[in-house]
């Protein structure tokens, strides 16, 4: 009986425990590839699926209202999810493919990754937010616009419901800034490693 | 078959062989559920296979592969991470935590094992992977380049690695070999 391991036999309990040995064959390999591009695509598909399903809706009340300003309204909105689809699908999705990662070390992978994380969460208010204020502030006026027999309620209902999507936006808007602060230590932290002390 | 498939396909029989058993116990340190394990464990295989038709010995063979292991184990943290909320810890902190598996039953191989695993896998990805490569015998220049720590800070977390072994595996009491 030994005294506890020392740091030399808790290397050998490390590299001696029993392993199962898999390897994959080259056909293996070749169709788990695809299958995992599959998943990727699929993946990718299901957010903008989402969000085109929403441009859809718009689009339904483009076509059934008769008033050119709403109208302009839905499709300013139309536009807006459109250029946040194409938004998500150039910045949304980690790109480093296998070779980067053979390429970079562990500090300089993860600081990529958080990086890109910020700067989406950073500029959120223009990718994500800003495209879509166009069209729904047009679409609030019209409304406004189409009842002006009950100016007076409507007028306040209006104001109600535009400080309550303000108040929604400014929330997520400051919300990600936060977040995207909280990555910018990290990301400060990652670079005093590569320091040398 | 192109020429640099056979390549591709050379490089990775020749790292299944030689690294096959140490890119599993890296996947063991990664992730304790064994079906998501296997899972990570092909991503690796899949991702090491695709790397090759990059590789241009700028580093060695063995950091190439420890370095494709290392980050794709490390998305799948962050990706589980955010699943299930659990709170990763540095080396820092891992010092001043107690050890809730500490006692003098704590003797055999294979506990020690178990222990050495639950231990790693509470670190952020970062110290898992020098405390992994550690735990494989890597020096720690290599460890420098696969995980992209300068020398300096490497010494530092090496020094704190053995100190927090050291203690953890001696409140277990005795140990049988």
């Amino acid at each position: 009986m030994n005294e506890s391991p020392p740091n030399d036999v808790l290397k050998s309990v490390w590299q001696n425990q029993k392993t199962e040995g898999i390897r994959m064959s080259a056909d293996d390999l070749r169709r788990k590839a695809k299958q995992f591009h599959g998943k990727i695509l699929w993946r990718n598909l299901r957010e903008y699926l989402a969000v085109l399903a929403v441009a859809a809706l718009f689009g339904f009340e483009f076509w059934r209202t008769t008033d050119v300003l709403a109208r302009a309204g839905f499709a300013l909105t139309i536009a807006g999810m459109l250029y946040l689809v194409w938004q998500l699908y150039r910045k949304g999705s980690s790109r480093a493919l296998p070779a980067e990662m053979g390429l970079a070390s562990g500090l300089e992978f993860f600081k990529r990754e958080l990086e890109r994380q910020r700067d989406l969460l950073q500029n959120v208010g223009k990718w994500y937010l800003g495209p879509l204020v166009p069209g729904l502030a047009i679409i609030t006026i019209a409304s406004a616009r189409s009842n002006p027999g009950h100016l007076r309620h409507f007028a306040l209902f209006l104001a109600l419901y535009s400080l309550i999507v303000a108040f929604i936006f400014v929330s997520i808007w400051k919300f990600n800034r936060r977040a995207a602060r909280k990555l910018q230590r990290q990301i400060e932290e990652l670079d005093a490693l590569k320091e040398p002390r | 078959m192109p020429a640099h498939a056979s390549t591709q396909d050379d490089l990775y029989q020749e790292a299944a062989e030689t690294y096959g058993s140490a890119v599993e116990r890296l996947a063991r340190g990664y992730e304790a559920d064994p079906d998501l394990r296997r899972d990570l464990l092909q991503d690796i295989h899949v991702a090491l296979w695709r790397s090759f038709a990059g590789f241009d010995g700028r580093c060695s063979l063995r950091t190439w592969i420890y370095r494709v292991a290392h980050n794709v184990a490390a998305s799948h943290v962050i990706r589980q991470r955010r699943a299930k909320s659990a709170t990763l810890v540095e080396l820092e902190e891992l010092e001043n935590l107690p050890d809730p598996s500490a006692s003098a039953a704590a003797a055999d191989r294979r506990h020690v094992l178990e222990r050495l695993l639950e231990l790693i896998q509470r670190l952020k990805p970062l110290e898992r992977q020098v405390i992994l490569a550690y735990l494989e015998g890597l020096e720690a220049a290599e460890i420098g380049d696969i995980t992209g720590i300068s020398p300096a800070n490497v010494a530092t977390k090496i020094h704190r690695i053995k100190r927090i072994l050291a203690r953890r595996f001696q409140e277990g009491g005795q140990y049988n070999e």
